[in-house]
């Protein structure tokens, strides 16, 4: 499958290689043991958001017709209101293969696939002037890894396309465990290299350009306790703009630093036999936005091979140096978009770049149904609202957004 | 953009780091015959990777934030 485009991008990469041995790290630590059986996963995702309504906004604005994606209509969001007073937006249907399999007891290659159809209505300012929207993404990466007895070390390509939207990325990493292996040191680095030809403004033919860089230390404290600690700082110049939405002009510029600190322990002595994981991240970067994420799962093994794992996710930010808030008139009339201040050099009324705060519950059920076979089904509601930012910043104009997502999955040994 | 907004932040992580290896010369190590519990693979920080992939991408193209784990994956123009 697309082994046409796989081939590009591993000549890519090869050629960003020398770039990329210049930058720190990447990807999950303490994984330096080669896997000992073969992997197929597949996994299914079904995922629908919607948001509340200000008012009938009707039309579509400003010759936005559509965002990516060979459709061509345009009308306002109208498939399925809720009983709640929202209305349905954007729709996902997901499904990825993943294998990896272990190469002559030193060697590991991994691949995955991904099809992601996207549909419905976006948003080109704040939560109003929906434009109907498809999209179509197809993703592959292909990762090698090397193991010696106190470390490893891996490269892999990726490439993902959409209509408008196609992305190279390039990553590499090494790990390396203290005599006792109890201490594990993470360094890794990647590059992106992306191309943006918007659908509805074929000017644009625009690059952009990331390049990550990780460390990261895992140390084991006890027999029942693992913590792990990265830090990684990434640099991209390019195209930042939504060319889907109305007013939008963000810096060519964006870097970021995060910090993201996890624990996890195991409950050995209460008979429960339970793991519970803890995450904390903090976020920063040059587009002045701040973000906390607190992560919990429970992770409870039943019988015969079932386990449940109740999750909670708490999120915060604040907003973009250049977010413009919903005016006065927009507040009135959600049809009258806010202009930018007359002199603002970068604005940007995308909700993402407000200050609101997120919440997510879920559950994931697996059964190990024999040594060979896994199946696991995940549920997952999601809510975002200004009200919840921690740093007071929210935008009132803006109305609650939520999601809710399914996940099937099969996984088979060999 | 305004770079000395990015550089607080940074020296207080390197210095988290900092203390996290001095952290490792600390308290008991624990030995090879004590360590079936954390091979298990919910001890672990690799998780469901098809699952941690789906995750990361509605996260990080619905909030401003994104990443932490790794660095690897291909980009995609939605956020």
């Amino acid at each position: 499958m697309r082994s046409g485009s796989t081939t590009k991008s591993t000549v890519f990469g090869t050629v960003l290689l020398t770039a990329a041995l210049a930058l720190p790290s990447v990807e999950f630590a303490y994984a330096d043991a080669v896997p000992e059986r073969s992997i197929v996963s597949f996994k299914y995702l079904n995922y629908q958001d919607n948001q509340g309504l200000l008012s009938q906004s009707g039309s579509n604005t400003n010759g936005l017709n559509t965002t990516s994606g060979a459709s061509s209509a345009v009308t306002p969001g109208t498939s399925g209101s809720t009983s709640s007073g929202s209305q349905d937006r954007i729709g996902v249907n997901a499904y990825s293969v993943m294998a990896l399999v272990p190469v002559a007891g030193e060697w590991s290659v991994g691949t995955t696939y991904t099809s992601d159809s996207v549909s419905g209505a976006s948003p080109t300012y704040h939560s109003s002037g929906l434009a109907k929207m498809t999209d179509l993404r197809r993703a592959i990466d292909v990762e090698l890894t090397r193991y010696f007895s106190r470390g490893s070390v891996s490269v892999g390509t990726s490439y993902s396309k959409e209509i408008d939207y196609i992305s190279r990325g390039f990553n590499i990493q090494g790990s390396m465990s203290t005599e006792d292996k109890n201490t594990t040191f993470t360094l890794g680095g990647s590059f992106n290299n992306d191309s943006i030809n918007p659908v509805i403004q074929p000017s644009v033919d625009e690059k952009k350009q990331v390049a990550s860089g990780l460390i990261g230390v895992t140390r084991v404290l006890t027999p029942q306790d693992i913590v792990q600690l990265n830090v990684s700082y990434s640099k991209g110049t390019g195209y930042y703009s939504d060319p889907y939405k109305l007013y939008d002009n963000r810096p060519r510029h964006r870097n970021s630093v995060t910090a993201l600190a996890r624990w996890n322990h195991h409950f050995d002595d209460n008979g429960t036999d339970g793991t519970v994981h803890l995450s904390y991240r903090y976020y920063s970067d040059s587009f002045g936005i701040r973000a906390h994420t607190l992560d919990a799962e429970y992770v409870q093994p039943l019988y015969k091979g079932w386990t449940v794992i109740p999750l909670l996710r708490l999120y915060a930010q604040n907003e973009a140096d250049f977010y413009v808030s919903v005016g006065a008139a927009e507040n009135a009339d959600p049809t009258q978009p806010t202009p930018p201040p007359s002199d603002a050099v970068y604005y940007s009324e995308d909700q993402r770049l407000s200050g609101f705060g997120a919440v997510t519950l879920g559950v994931k059920v697996s059964k190990q149904i024999n040594k060979d076979w896994l199946v696991d089904v995940k549920y997952e509601h999601y809510e975002q609202r200004e009200q919840w930012s921690l740093s007071g910043d929210g935008d009132p104009g803006l109305t609650p957004f939520k999601a809710r997502s399914i996940q099937v999955g099969v996984s088979r040994a060999f | 953009m305004k770079k000395y907004e990015m550089q607080k932040p940074l020296y207080v992580l390197l210095l988290m780091i900092m203390l996290a290896l001095s952290g490792c010369a600390v308290g008991t190590a624990v030995q090879p015959w004590e360590k079936e519990t954390l091979a298990r693979p919910e001890m672990t920080f690799e998780g469901d990777k098809l699952d941690t992939a789906y995750t990361e991408h509605i996260y990080s193209s619905k909030e401003g934030a994104s990443g932490g784990a790794g660095v690897g994956g291909g980009g995609c123009g939605c956020n």
